[in-house]
């Protein structure tokens, strides 16, 4: 189907149930189908077309934007009913194209918007100082006999265990934190931590976990709060971002 | 956590880190592939870090904890099945020192 180039299209942001409080949030149309509702805008086809895509979405500024603007209009639905995201992209070229897939992927909606209905999703980040955390482990230095060379071998076979013991410790922590989170949780992930490169920081991220958490329920934060004691000696930073939309918990494999 | 961020976190959320929107928005939620097709791994901004995160759903470690895996400080020393490099760097420090090396004792015994 070939539109003029000054056409639009409809971009959905998630679906939620045939909820009134949907019509609450603003810069969006809903798009109703069988006892669900797509939250949806419609977008110019000069910027979302198939051929403008891919540049736009090489331009920092405009990607930012409008992944803010996706996470915003989330956020705003997940403030009042339950809903669920969608990837960055869903693009449609009418109405009727968004409805039929309502139709086809009814089960699956119906199926997640179950799952996360009355739940949030909260981050939880554990970072470390390594050198911090490397003073933690136990000194275990023998004195060397022997020259100069010896010595230095023998540090060097240290420097190399405590190097196992180092990644060993980091992995230890990591599962110790997202096993304790997860029994308070109802689903749980652990993502790939985030390289420093997109962190900027110098600190290593041990774990990037995800927690479906009962809306209003603070048992979590209240456990990263006493992991956070527990751990004080060790160098370790703990950071809860959220609440947000259930991103991490839309797939049945969760 | 410090506690001024955990007080921080209980007063209600500070603007997300766009690393964190971005792995959620463009990683995670249900895939719709709606009539205009684009293909996200496509984005060049940020390439390579996007492709890191990106690259978690292929949930290559079920934890997600192997950031050290190519850490030059880490893995210097060389993990599991990395010892033939650590065994030949050592015999040249050992050979350079005039000691007696792992290989020559397994000779002379």
């Amino acid at each position: 189907m070939i539109d003029a180039p000054a056409g639009t299209a409809w971009y959905v942001y998630g679906v939620g149930e045939d909820d009134e409080a949907l019509s609450r949030i603003e810069g969006v149309e809903l798009i109703r189908q069988g006892g669900l509702t797509a939250v949806v805008r419609e977008v110019s086809l000069d910027e979302y077309d198939e051929t403008i895509l891919p540049q736009r979405l090489n331009d920092r500024d405009w990607l930012e934007r409008n992944a803010r603007a996706h996470e915003d209009v989330l956020q705003a639905a997940a403030a009042v009913t339950a809903i669920v995201p969608l990837r960055f992209g869903a693009i449609y070229r009418s109405r009727e194209q968004v409805g039929r897939m309502l139709d086809e992927r009814s089960g699956e909606f119906v199926a997640a918007l179950e799952r996360v209905r009355g739940h949030v999703e909260l981050g939880v980040k554990v970072w470390t100082d390594l050198p911090t955390l490397e003073g933690t482990l136990a000194a275990d230095a023998e004195p060397s006999a022997g020259g100069e060379g010896a010595a230095y071998l023998q540090r060097r076979r240290e420097e190399q265990k405590r190097s196992r013991e180092l990644a060993a410790r980091c992995a230890e922590l990591a599962e110790e934190t997202h096993a304790r989170l997860s029994a308070l949780a109802a689903a749980a992930v652990a993502n790939r931590p985030q390289p420093p490169e997109l962190t900027g920081r110098r600190d290593r991220m041990l774990l990037n976990g995800a927690y479906l958490v009962r809306a209003g329920d603070d048992g979590l934060r209240r456990e990263v709060e006493r992991l956070a004691a527990e751990h004080a000696e060790l160098g370790l930073e703990y950071e809860v971002t959220g609440p947000w939309p259930p991103h991490n918990f839309t797939d049945e494999a969760q | 956590m410090s506690t001024r961020d955990l007080a921080q976190s209980q007063r209600g959320p500070a603007p997300a880190q766009l690393a964190d929107v971005l792995e959620r928005i463009l990683d995670k939620g249900i895939v719709i592939a709606g009539d205009i097709q684009i293909n996200l791994l496509d984005i060049e901004l940020l390439t390579i870090r996007l492709r890191l995160l990106v690259a978690s759903a292929d949930k290559a470690r079920e934890m997600g904890i192997d950031w050290w895996e190519g850490d030059p400080f880490l893995s210097k020393g060389g993990r599991d099945g990395n010892g033939t490099s650590i065994d030949s760097r050592l015999r040249a420090l050992e050979e350079k020192a005039g000691l007696p090396t792992k290989h020559e004792e397994d000779e002379d015994s």
